[in-house]
């Protein structure tokens, strides 16, 4: 596996976008944090009016209402996964070799694993047709409380890669 | 003024935090400071997409149940804020980054609690304009948080990440 991490990271550092992320392109990293961050309070609150609701927070809100936030939800996800492919691609080695990025991954992968759960091991339609008022199925609550806890992981994982590792 | 700033990034509370090594320290803050981040500017943005027109079905006046969660995203960061200060003070209260970030939220707050007041108290308003605002001034507080890190007075201080 690391022949190929490492070789693909090597590679990687070659192209020209690598080469704009890592101090070319002057205020590229700055701006891709900054997006960085935009997108994960947008995935955050998104996803957790969500979540709170499924918890049994704000009552008077029928669940299928509060659904329609997840396709921002998922525009934050995109926003963070297209800028954080771009750290990436621009410094590989801060990433690679670094405990903090793996777990960073397991948590996105469990908040993954989570959300095609909700979808397609039936959470997603016990919940709409829950009315104002209803307290949503064992399901649904499991499930906000792992969305909320892998996604601060995620989050936390992240803040430590300067720190565990040795990414800026 | 410097030599209360000194005094400040000098007591042993925050020489532990910047300089511990720890990452019960420094890291597990600034953690706190990113998760406090995502409550309060993700509930607050979800609020201003409502008002906005984003799911239609929700009822506008049950979305006040997500205000006190965006307030403990901003207490976390009040404390979290304060003690991340306090360890680098001679940079923090010197930089007018840090000053342009601090005004963008003391005026995003303010229209968050105009909001408040004019949507669910006194219901004298669709709050659609005040949305847009917030919505544009949380995006430019989290710029200017950002660009703390490359503008202005740069920490050197041994312990503190940008």
């Amino acid at each position: 596996m690391w022949p190929i991490i490492n070789g693909l990271s090597k590679w990687l550092m070659t192209t020209q976008l690598s080469h704009d992320m890592a101090g070319g392109w002057k205020w590229g990293w700055a701006t891709c944090e900054t997006l960085h961050f935009v997108g994960l309070c947008l995935l955050l609150g998104s996803i957790g009016v969500l979540d709170l609701r499924m918890l049994g927070f704000a009552k008077h809100i029928p669940p299928g209402a509060i659904h329609k936030f997840v396709p921002w939800g998922v525009a934050g996800f995109a926003i963070n996964l297209i800028t954080g492919s771009l750290f990436f691609i621009g410094a590989p080695f801060q990433y690679v070799k670094n405990i903090a990025f793996l777990f960073k991954l397991i948590f996105i992968l469990i908040a993954g694993l989570n959300i095609m759960y909700f979808y397609i091991g039936g959470v997603r339609k016990q919940i709409e047709n829950l009315g104002p008022e209803d307290t949503p199925p064992l399901g649904a609550r499991v499930v906000s409380w792992v969305s909320i806890i892998a996604w601060f992981g995620v989050i936390y994982w992240g803040r430590m890669l300067p720190f565990v590792g040795n990414a800026f | 003024m410097g030599d209360i700033y000194q005094a400040m990034e000098n007591t042993g509370f925050a020489f532990w935090v910047r300089e511990s090594g720890s990452l019960w320290s420094y890291p597990l803050i600034l953690s706190f400071h990113a998760i406090g981040m995502g409550m309060l500017v993700g509930f607050n943005w979800a609020l201003d997409l409502r008002l906005l027109g984003v799911a239609p079905q929700v009822p506008l006046m049950a979305m006040e149940r997500y205000l006190p969660w965006a307030w403990w995203g901003f207490w976390l960061n009040a404390i979290s804020g304060v003690i991340l200060t306090f360890a680098d003070a001679t940079t923090k209260m010197t930089s007018w980054v840090f000053g342009v970030k601090m005004s963008l939220i003391v005026l995003a707050v303010i229209v968050l609690i105009q909001i408040k007041k004019q949507v669910f108290v006194k219901h004298t308003s669709d709050g659609k304009v005040l949305a847009a605002i917030s919505i544009a001034l949380w995006a430019f507080a989290i710029t200017a948080g950002r660009l703390m890190a490359y503008i202005g007075p740069v920490s050197g201080l041994k312990g503190v990440t940008n």
